[in-house]
């Protein structure tokens, strides 16, 4: 599975697409089968908002306690906000879906993270 | 301390303005994110993983109660409470919006603080010795020179789109407390046999993915011609710096390239077509800066102070103290006292608002209203008489602040890593907690002595780990994180590189991996030999088979 993420642009705050609109939950995001063309779509859409998000880029999901959750961690840290800081960020809302984003584990690297690094 | 003057003060709220209406046109759609970027980037406005980060710079390290109040105010007001003491003298939020950040800066410039020369690849914020002014070791003040390069470095059109960032590292003390021999940049000043002052200079230190130790290409350089010369190394650079390749673009690999006696003529070359009266600095303005850091209004005092002496006589705690975080003072029964930002459980380098509130307090009561923070993610007051000693200190204690652990095994640099930062890797914060717990044990730690453990998130290495006595690096390894340990670096006056322990460790090895290591060293140190005098006594193999052996 997969959903698209990007950074807000007036806070920087990681958003989620869901439907034609960004939210902050990664639990609310939408989700895609991996070979659905409404990936690259959606993904174009968020493209064409330059004053709403940055940074447009779909992630890879892993199953996660009946949730789904970002493969990598970094997608994981991003969905809960920074692991010293357990009370900032996404992480302060709790509920099942952030416990199983804190549970998954193992990954491998997104590949719209390597586009970004590219990017960058 | 330097006092801004009304040219300061308006540049900086014209810069303020510019970026208002930068921001502006940016919501408003009339500017691209690729056009935005740099525009940000130079207002020290960075996209981290979840906000905004914005460095704020803190030139030389230097602030009064005033900043460092307004600093707790920010923090307080537009972050979670807290501020990030970096590895060069600068302070990060962490939670900024783009919305709030010509706000914050309007709120900067009030107290003469700005966020110019914090990214981009332009010539950034001058580092200095967090003890200059202070400390009975240094043979000039160089907050003098960083002053001066600060006015004279700040929007230079010339070097305002070099090929890559630009550092330089200023002391004035033998004992080098700003790595200035990993700088692109480092100036030492030195006092020549007929009693001329000048400066050694380094040239083409750095860290990253190819980290050297910068050669000197001046023994002495005259203070007077500082500017000029400065200019002529720029020029070469700027002219011949690979902007083509941005993992070659740093001075470092011309340097590295051309050899440090070439590039050294080259730069001579350079200085000898430059107007020395149009680029270097008139003695009259020389003067005007040097005066304002010479009239600290220390009073004339005994050696020894009565009060102190009773009050460590009765406090072991008070005692440890004055043996860790105590340094001594040019003047008589004055003390520089280190307020270590690394206490069990605290994310190495961060202050809170309150905690940053509490030692502008202090400064100003305590501390000739000066304050410093330290490449090494801590905080000085530069300047507390002694009889004052067990007054500071039991205020820091109660704050949180008085860990008596500077250069001691948990006194760790880590940079943001994972946790923040969009360039990184791995996690470098939990892995410093986890090893600061192994040195818990205050006493274990004071036996073990002088211990500089230095992680990165990331090969940009703002975590230090190629000059670490122990450096960790987090690497990507098929999507975990894992690091890679180095022995034998040092970022001091003896810099050096540290050397590849072995493959790279999972993060639940790392800490109990330090462990291993440091019993080892205790195992086979003669007298007093530091971690890294007996590493380099000894080489990589005792230690590689204490590790590698446990781990099979």
């Amino acid at each position: 599975m997969k959903a698209i993420t990007a950074n807000r642009l007036l806070d920087g705050e990681v958003v989620f697409w869901k439907s034609g609109q960004w939210v902050e939950a990664f639990g609310d995001a939408q989700l895609f089968d991996n070979d659905d063309a409404a990936v690259d779509a959606a993904v174009a859409t968020g493209k064409g908002q330059p004053t709403v998000v940055v940074d447009v880029y779909p992630i890879d999901l892993t199953p996660s306690e009946g949730h789904w959750a970002p493969v990598s961690y970094r997608e994981r840290i991003r969905a809960l906000g920074p692991t010293n800081e357990p009370t900032h960020g996404k992480q302060a809302d709790g509920g099942e879906s952030i416990d199983a984003l804190r549970h998954a584990a193992g990954a491998a690297r997104s590949s719209g993270r390597v586009d970004l690094i590219r990017r960058k | 301390m330097y006092q801004y003057d009304i040219i300061d003060r308006e540049f900086l709220i014209d810069r303020s303005n510019e970026f208002r209406g930068q921001v502006q046109r940016r919501l408003a759609g009339e500017m691209t994110e690729d056009q935005f970027k740099p525009l940000r980037l130079m207002n020290g406005l960075y996209l981290q993983l979840h906000a905004y980060m914005l460095r704020v710079a803190i030139p030389y390290g230097s602030l009064n109660a005033a900043q460092t109040r307004r600093l707790a105010w920010i923090a307080r007001t537009y972050d979670k409470g807290y501020g990030h003491m970096t590895t060069r003298q600068n302070i990060q939020f962490n939670w900024v919006k783009l919305k709030d950040a010509p706000d914050i800066l309007d709120a900067l410039a009030q107290v003469d603080l700005h966020a110019i020369q914090t990214s981009g690849n332009c010539i950034r914020n001058t580092t200095s010795d967090p003890y200059a002014g202070a400390t009975a070791e240094e043979i000039d003040d160089p907050r003098v020179w960083a002053e001066v390069i600060r006015q004279w470095s700040t929007l230079h059109p010339e070097f305002s789109y070099l090929p890559r960032k630009f550092k330089i590292a200023i002391t004035g003390a033998a004992k080098d407390r700003t790595a200035a021999k990993v700088h692109d940049i480092g100036l030492m000043l030195r006092r020549a046999r007929d009693g001329s002052l000048g400066f050694e200079v380094i040239v083409g230190g750095g860290q990253g993915r190819t980290p050297y130790v910068g050669p000197t290409i001046k023994e002495h350089l005259p203070v007077s011609r500082l500017l000029s010369y400065l200019e002529a190394v720029l020029r070469v650079y700027n002219r011949h710096g690979r902007r083509d390749n941005i993992y070659k673009a740093r001075i470092k690999i011309l340097v590295a390239a051309l050899g440090a006696e070439e590039f050294g003529r080259q730069v001579e070359e350079e200085w000898a077509k430059i107007d020395a009266a149009r680029a270097d600095l008139p003695d009259h303005e020389l003067a005007r800066i040097r005066g304002a850091f010479a009239s600290t209004p220390f009073e004339t005092l005994p050696e020894r102070s009565d009060v102190f002496e009773a009050a460590r006589a009765a406090s072991p705690v008070l005692q440890r103290f004055a043996r860790n975080n105590i340094k001594p003072h040019k003047k008589p029964g004055y003390a520089i006292v280190e307020i270590s930002l690394k206490a069990q459980g605290q994310t190495p380098g961060d202050a809170t608002a309150d905690q940053l509130d509490l030692i502008a307090d202090l400064a100003e009561q305590y501390s000739l209203n000066d304050v410093r923070v330290t490449h090494a993610q801590n905080m000085v007051l530069p300047h507390v008489k002694l009889d004052d000693v067990p007054a500071v200190h039991a205020a820091l204690a109660a704050a949180g602040l008085a860990t008596a652990n500077i250069d001691l095994a948990s006194d760790i640099i880590a940079c943001p890593g994972l946790d923040y930062c969009a360039l990184a890797n791995a996690r470098a914060i939990g892995v410093a907690q986890d090893i600061a717990a192994k040195f818990a044990d205050e006493d274990h730690a004071e036996k073990v002595g002088e211990l500089k453990i230095k992680i990165s998130g990331c090969i940009n290495a703002c975590g230090h780990h190629h000059v670490a006595h122990i450096g960790i690096l987090g690497v990507d390894k098929k999507g975990e994180e894992f690091y890679q340990l180095s022995l034998g670096g040092s970022g001091a006056e003896d810099a050096s590189i540290g050397k590849i322990l072995g493959p790279a460790l999972p993060a639940d090895k790392v800490a109990g991996a330090i462990d291993t290591l440091v019993e080892a060293y205790l195992g086979i140190r003669t007298g007093e030999e530091r971690f890294l005098d007996t590493y380099r006594r000894v080489g990589l193999e005792p230690f590689k088979e204490a590790v590698y052996a446990q781990a099979d």
